[in-house]
């Protein structure tokens, strides 16, 4: 069978140069899979409706949600008016951009696994590109549990609704959500069927954290100043933590929560994106590839945890009993849905290494819980002190070593911390910090992380999104730790809910002359 | 020192402006008030020739700095006034949340007379190194004292003017030789009041089916609300839209505004409509193409959207774009957003001066 060649690229709209809305993408349709439940009403739509209210959507863009409860076109964009009135971020939302918007908006009913539904979505599809102009270009998102996945998948290819430009068609992309898998083999698994139907580069795993103008900033401030990166290593740099905290608790993904646990559903996606972000070396573009190929060098140098002595570098708890921001919280083993004698972690804490030429015996401690005492995070640079200690006959001086802290969410920011000699006759020295705050310097709020993702799909960059060899990394790294945990009868280390964590984690680190710094 | 005492005007010998502001601040600190937070992202200067124009700017860019801190420097300079000079101080503070203020300075500085001349030396001694200067120009710029406006402009990364307020093709002129002879990039608060209609526009051709259609305008008008005085500003919006499009494609404006593409001339014109409100900006553009078929973008200004349509055998749904605010102070924080000048103005000046020959 020949195989066509791909159109070729259509040159830009010399009108859009200079415009903040430089790049448009071609009008489609993006069809949600799951579009009655939470993800769609909190996230999804609101950030579509976002989009448009920017003016980054362009004519005909067409939005078709498909699930099993029955509604018209009509009763889906009032539940997703209302929507919009409580979770956009442009609001008040307003009135001539959603009767624009909602004039877009779609609805299919239909069940994952049954064809009938796909059919009547495809004829759906098809007389949208003749009303709306959407050209055949298809999204799908998958808002789904990821056992609904092989499913919808062999379904669209079996009504040959994937299209592919490098075999002469237009665009198809499904973006998908974690967990991406729960083990290695069930991440090869699904990566596996995803090929089944779509190519690689067609697939778009989604992780919220890279949306984060944070996030991205993380790049520019190593790789678009000169100032940081001939310090970036292991001559200059003593020691890195990452934090990621949350003040609430498993809410009602109890039932979820059992089994994955802290680790799966925070360490292995979002702080190992962060860490390979903060210890990737330079790619040569900001390009899909060349970013993604940096990241996955990262996981694949993390050294494995030391056989038999695992549990020396790491540490599980379990909330219990406490308060958190004035509020009485229950343990995890009371949450609904939880087993009263749950070993499932809710905090996990780290030391690792990465194992390459820049950072060889650098510690990166990481951490992430539920129910600590805030909501934050946070990763922090910890230099190595000055070398010559010329002032340790003077009283009055002690000298702390530089931090570089940069701040994911909330009050997103970056702060240097130095020492500077307090005014007066004697040398007296004390710790100060040079602070960026974006709500400072920019004042505007920051698209939400869904906009940009959405976004970047439509526009067919998936340098935002992990990539297959990314997560299946990151699973062959964690696995034997998984596996270890699992077969502990032990129960992890309990934590008062609204403290730092188990004192185990204080240990951790303390072990080695250092602190957690409170973010 | 409270907020209160910060915002209040404190005048101070010109001489020692930086040194009052040290004073100000310590005495801030001193009084252990450490939710307020000095910042400055730019130092803007603007120049203004009377009390009002004074006024003005002070109110826009205290509430600019809201957004984007800075240093502002308001110079009245009047050189049939009195002579003297004399200056103010004062901090513009806003809160960002969990309590905290930023603080940006405020320094105004009145000089008539000769002692005009002073000013430019004294701003320059003023400015936050390592900050990027734009200079905002109230009014009619003074094509007549085109060495004062230079000097002026000396350690100016950017001018701001408003074209609205031209009253003759000279001063874009003059803006256009500034772009030429020295390192201050110009920007216009009337091409940033354009940007809505040229989002608008360039979504007509963002579908790959219409962007072939670039190549076959064969007619474009534009309508400017006007006034009953007339004045050239008022025409200066959409000049600078004709402009644009002209630019962007490829387009020749010869020397008495005649324009031409590859396939020969092509019709650019631009109506004046009387409007009892909104004069100065645009209504409607009409872009036709060679087969006949159209397509425009208007203003429903009580949707406040503009409305792209099409006509003839072109398919394509009615789409809208939001138009956004034309708040003296919202222009002027979407040109310091701006890292670096606009380049495609820089390239739109000299059709617009050329197309103005024809509606002068």
């Amino acid at each position: 069978m020949s195989v066509a060649a791909p159109p070729p690229a259509l040159a830009p709209n010399p009108l859009r140069e200079g415009l903040e809305q430089e790049r448009v993408p071609d009008a489609s349709c993006l069809v949600i899979f799951g579009a009655s439940g939470d993800l769609t009403s909190r996230k999804l739509l609101p950030a579509l409706y976002s989009l448009a209210h920017d003016g980054l959507l362009p004519a005909g863009q067409t939005i078709i949600g498909f699930a099993r409860p029955n509604y018209t076109d009509d009763a889906f964009r009032m539940a997703m008016r209302e929507a919009c009135d409580k979770y956009a971020r442009t609001r008040p939302v307003d009135e001539a951009v959603w009767e624009n918007f909602a004039r877009g908006l779609f609805y299919v009913q239909g069940d994952f696994g049954e064809a009938e539904g796909y059919f009547r979505l495809n004829k759906k599809l098809q007389e949208c590109d003749q009303t709306r102009g959407t050209g055949a270009g298809r999204i799908y998102y998958l808002a789904v549990p990821p056992q609904f996945f092989p499913v919808i998948s062999e379904l669209l290819g079996a009504e040959k609704m994937v299209t592919d430009p490098e075999r002469g068609g237009p665009f198809t992309r499904v973006i998908i959500e974690k967990p991406f898998g729960h083990d290695l083999q069930s991440a090869k698994e699904l990566n596996r069927v995803a090929v089944t139907t779509f190519r690689e580069r067609q697939v778009f795993r989604i992780d919220h954290y890279l949306g984060k103008e944070t996030v991205q900033n993380l790049l520019v401030l190593r790789f678009a100043n000169g100032i940081f990166e001939p310090f970036w290593n292991r001559q200059y740099i003593d020691h890195v933590q990452l934090t990621v905290a949350e003040s609430i608790g498993v809410e009602k993904r109890g039932g979820y929560f059992e089994t994955a646990g802290i680790t799966r559903d925070i360490i292995q996606n979002h702080m190992l994106q962060l860490l390979s972000l903060v210890a990737m070396e330079a790619p040569v573009a900001f390009e899909a590839d060349p970013v993604r190929d940096e990241k996955v060098k990262v996981i694949r140098a993390l050294r494995e945890f030391p056989k038999g002595h695992q549990t020396e570098c790491t540490v599980r708890g379990q909330y219990a009993d406490g308060s958190v921001l004035g509020e009485k919280a229950i343990a995890y083993r009371k949450e609904p849905s939880v087993s009263p004698e749950s070993r499932t972690e809710t905090y996990a804490a780290m030391k690792v290494f990465i194992d390459n030429w820049r950072w060889a015996d650098v510690p990166f401690y990481i951490r992430a819980g539920k129910r600590l005492p805030k909501r934050v995070t946070d990763i922090s640079i910890h230099f190595r002190p000055a070398p010559h200690p010329m002032w340790r006959k003077l009283r009055g001086v002690t000298t702390r070593p530089n931090v570089l802290a940069i701040r994911i969410q909330p009050d997103e920011g970056i702060s240097l911390k130095f020492d500077s000699k307090v005014p007066g006759p004697s040398v007296r020295t004390a710790p100060v910090t040079m602070e960026f705050r974006y709500a400072t310097s920019f004042g505007a709020e920051p698209p939400e992380a869904y906009e940009r993702l959405l976004l970047e799909t439509m526009l067919g960059d998936s340098t935002l999104f992990a990539r297959r060899d990314e997560v299946e990394t990151a699973w062959a790294w964690l696995d034997p730790l998984l596996d270890i945990w699992a077969a502990d009868p032990r129960p992890p280390d309990f934590y008062p809910a609204g403290t730092w964590g188990p004192e185990a984690a204080d240990q951790l680190i303390e072990r080695d002359g250092r602190k957690w710094r409170r973010p | 020192m409270n907020e209160a005492a910060l915002e209040a005007d404190v005048r101070v010998d010109p001489t020692a402006i930086e040194k009052s502001l040290a004073e100000l601040w310590r005495g801030n600190k001193d009084a252990g008030d450490d939710a307020l937070t000095r910042a400055a992202l730019w130092n803007v200067v603007a120049h203004t020739s009377s009390t009002e124009m004074h006024t003005t700017a002070s109110e826009i860019l205290g509430r600019a700095s809201a957004t984007v801190p800075q240093r502002t420097i308001i110079v009245r300079a009047n050189p049939e006034a009195e002579p003297e000079i004399a200056s103010w101080i004062s901090a513009n503070c806003h809160l960002v949340g969990g309590g905290k203020q930023v603080c940006s300075e405020e320094i105004a500085i009145v000089a008539g007379g000769d002692r005009i001349h002073r000013v430019p030396p004294l701003v320059d001694a003023l400015l936050i190194p390592d900050m990027p200067v734009a200079v905002w120009w109230l009014g009619d710029l003074p094509n007549e004292h085109e060495e004062y406006v230079l000097s002026l402009l000396d350690p100016a990364d950017r001018l701001i003017v408003d074209s609205a307020h031209f009253d003759s093709p000279a001063d874009l002129l003059l803006v256009e030789r500034v772009a030429e002879k020295t390192t201050t990039t110009p920007a216009d608060l009337n091409w940033v009041r354009l940007e809505e209609w040229r989002s608008a526009t360039a979504s007509i051709f963002d579908p790959p089916d219409m962007r072939g259609r670039l190549r076959t305008i064969r007619r474009l008008r534009a309508v400017a609300a006007t006034s009953d005085s007339g004045i050239f500003g008022e025409a200066v919006e959409a000049l600078l839209f004709a402009a644009w499009l002209s630019a962007q494609l490829g387009h020749d404006v010869d020397a008495a505004g005649k324009v031409a593409g590859a396939a020969g001339s092509i019709d650019y014109t631009i109506e004046r409509r009387r409007q009892p409100s909104g004069a100065g900006s645009l209504l409607e553009i009409e872009i036709e193409f060679d087969d006949g078929c159209s397509a425009s973008v208007a203003r429903d200004p009580e949707r406040g959207i503009l409305v792209t349509t099409a006509a003839g055998k072109i398919s394509m749904p009615e789409s809208i774009t939001r138009a956004t605010s034309g708040r003296p102070e919202d222009l002027i924080v979407r040109q310091l957003k701006q890292a670096r000048g606009d380049q495609v103005l820089l390239k739109v000046m000299p059709a617009a001066s050329r197309l103005a020959k024809r509606i002068s």
